[in-house]
């Protein structure tokens, strides 16, 4: 197996993509977001447990590939303590990690290894909306409030 | 016999390395075939050497295309043994002749209460478009299900014909299993009870040669592309009398006799049902595909894949951690697998990185994912330019795709 994949899928990704912690439904949500794409098949509810505008608790369940069970995963335990008005950084940040377009070097954006782990889809366009689904809909669901 | 090497030399995509430095090893040809040097050099040929509108020009070079797109249309009624070629009518794909089907066949006569069949292993562009018309209209879509080796459940399919029904829609081969549906029993049995039969042969016109008169079908639909030819070409077989019953598919030029402007005639068959331009050069380019498959010949050609998916299957299946879906009687020359802890899609991108191209996921087949509880499959369909030695390379790297994800 070559280098490139495999750095793409490093421990990171295998690991969070087999990591129950934040894997159930979370019953006291106020509000769930479904992320899917019709295009592959990957669906995912994340559950947000907001108090204001203060996300207290956040958890995620569905199915679909490692990248992106393990990027919903590094997503939703990124959230909690976080206002909801605070995240745009994040999710942009996220974006041009993963954005085959960008010039930027990966390591400029951002030193987080959990995040850095999914920039190896900068060569892999394909697989880009793997590792973004969660976020863009999270994304449009900030742009909506 | 298939001298695989000499009919691989026939298509220049093979000619290159994919982006990752690799011989490109294609296993996805239910999505689409290659094309062959003659389909492409026929494309050109008719832009660069005789582009013309047809059907009107006095003039060459309306007249050479003209003739072009006329012999591609009887070439197409002899590769299905239509009657005549006022039955064979260009669309531009399978999902469009059903729609046509649909739209100027069904819904005009579709009342509440009447009944549409169909089964959980059709592609949704033999789905869908039946149930939205049923869904207008207050009919019902009766959907038949599988048995648990993937085919149709014949018995349940047979109790479910009544009077009422319609109008029965089946694909010939699933695109997801493979299964190979007894068309001729679901023929008759619809048949048996005055409905009318549309066949989805989209896989099937690489698999086995059609004789729509044999098998008294009512419609049919299949695409150019996945038969060496080019997209956006089409074809919907009907009846003459069905046909000629409905009402033009499309309205505009081209598919009139005379227009004034309180009325309009129609053209004769088949232009009547060709309103606008048609894909001239798609048409021609489907002709050269059709001459490509004959001369192949579709018997060694169904043999050569055949024994190709035959291996691939024997193979996969003694493969510790992977599962072949369904075992039906007959298949096609493709197959779905999936592997333990891996999906789909990581397997098909670990694939992609030596060169294999698959497929991966649901495959435009929802009903059936949902039938096999499988959010996505690993699927590979075999053509005439593979060769056993890939697929030897695709089993090792689906085992060491296993063992990473392990």
């Amino acid at each position: 197996m070559n280098d490139r994949l495999k750095a793409l899928y490093k421990s990171q990704i295998l690991s969070r993509s087999k990591d129950d912690t934040r894997f159930f439904e979370l019953e006291e949500a106020t509000h769930v977001l479904e992320a899917y794409n019709p295009m592959c098949g990957d669906q995912y509810k994340l559950y947000l447990k907001l108090e204001g505008e203060v996300i207290q608790k956040a958890s995620f369940k569905g199915y679909g590939c490692a990248i992106s069970r393990a990027s919903t995963d590094v997503l939703a335990e990124r959230l909690e303590g976080k206002s909801i008005r605070e995240l745009a950084p994040l999710i942009s940040t996220f974006q041009a990690l993963i954005d085959p377009d960008s010039e930027q070097p990966v390591e400029e954006i951002s030193t987080e290894e959990a995040l850095l782990a999914f920039a190896g889809t900068r060569d892999y366009p394909e697989r880009k909306q793997c590792a973004s689904l969660a976020w863009d809909e999270l994304e449009s669901f900030i742009a909506q409030l | 016999m298939i001298d695989t090497a000499a009919v691989k030399a026939q298509f220049p995509i093979f000619n290159q390395k994919t982006p990752q430095g690799q011989q490109l090893i294609y296993l996805d040809n239910a999505a689409t075939t290659q094309k062959p040097q003659s389909v492409i050099d026929a494309i050109s040929d008719y832009y660069a050497g005789y582009n013309a509108n047809v059907g009107r020009g006095s003039y060459w070079p309306a007249t050479s295309a003209t003739s072009a797109f006329a012999n591609a249309r009887e070439k197409v009624r002899g590769f299905i043994n239509a009657s005549s070629h006022k039955e064979v009518i260009f669309t531009s794909g399978t999902t469009d002749s059903v729609n046509k089907v649909v739209n100027k066949f069904l819904l005009p006569d579709l009342k509440h209460g009447d009944e549409v069949i169909t089964t959980e292993m059709e592609h949704h562009g033999n789905f869908v478009p039946w149930q939205q018309a049923c869904q207008q209209t207050g009919a019902n879509l009766k959907v038949v299900p599988l048995t648990e080796t993937g085919e149709v459940d014949y018995e349940a399919y047979e109790q479910m014909l009544t009077a009422k029904t319609k109008m029965v829609a089946i694909t010939a081969v699933s695109n997801t299993l493979g299964t190979c549906n007894d068309l001729e029993r679901m023929i008759r049995g619809a048949h048996a009870v005055g409905a009318k039969v549309l066949v989805d042969a989209a896989q099937l016109v690489t698999h086995r040669p059609i004789d729509v008169q044999v098998l008294d079908c009512d419609f049919l639909a299949f695409s150019g592309h996945k038969l060496f030819g080019p997209t956006g070409i089409g074809v919907l077989y009907g009846k003459e009398a069905l046909l000629e019953a409905m009402p033009p598919m499309v309205y505009g030029g081209g598919m009139v006799k005379t227009v004034s402007l309180d009325q309009t005639s129609f053209a004769d068959l088949p232009q009547k049902h060709e309103g606008g331009t048609s894909h001239i050069a798609g048409a021609i380019g489907l002709a050269a595909a059709i001459d490509f498959v004959l001369a192949q010949g579709i018997e060694p050609m169904h043999d050569y894949t055949q024994s190709l998916m035959h291996y691939a299957e024997d193979k996969l299946r003694k493969t510790e951690g992977v599962t072949v879906l369904a075992a039906p009687e007959e298949r096609a020359s493709l197959l779905s697998f999936v592997v333990k802890g891996a999906h789909p899609h990581d397997v098909a991108s670990f694939l992609a990185e030596k060169g294999i191209a698959i497929r991966a996921g649901h495959h435009c087949t929802h009903p059936l994912m949902q039938h096999l509880k499988l959010p996505g499959t690993c699927r590979i369909s075999f053509g005439v330019y593979n060769t056993r030695e890939e697929v030897d390379s695709l089993v090792e790297v689906v085992e060491e795709v296993r063992d990473f994800f392990a």
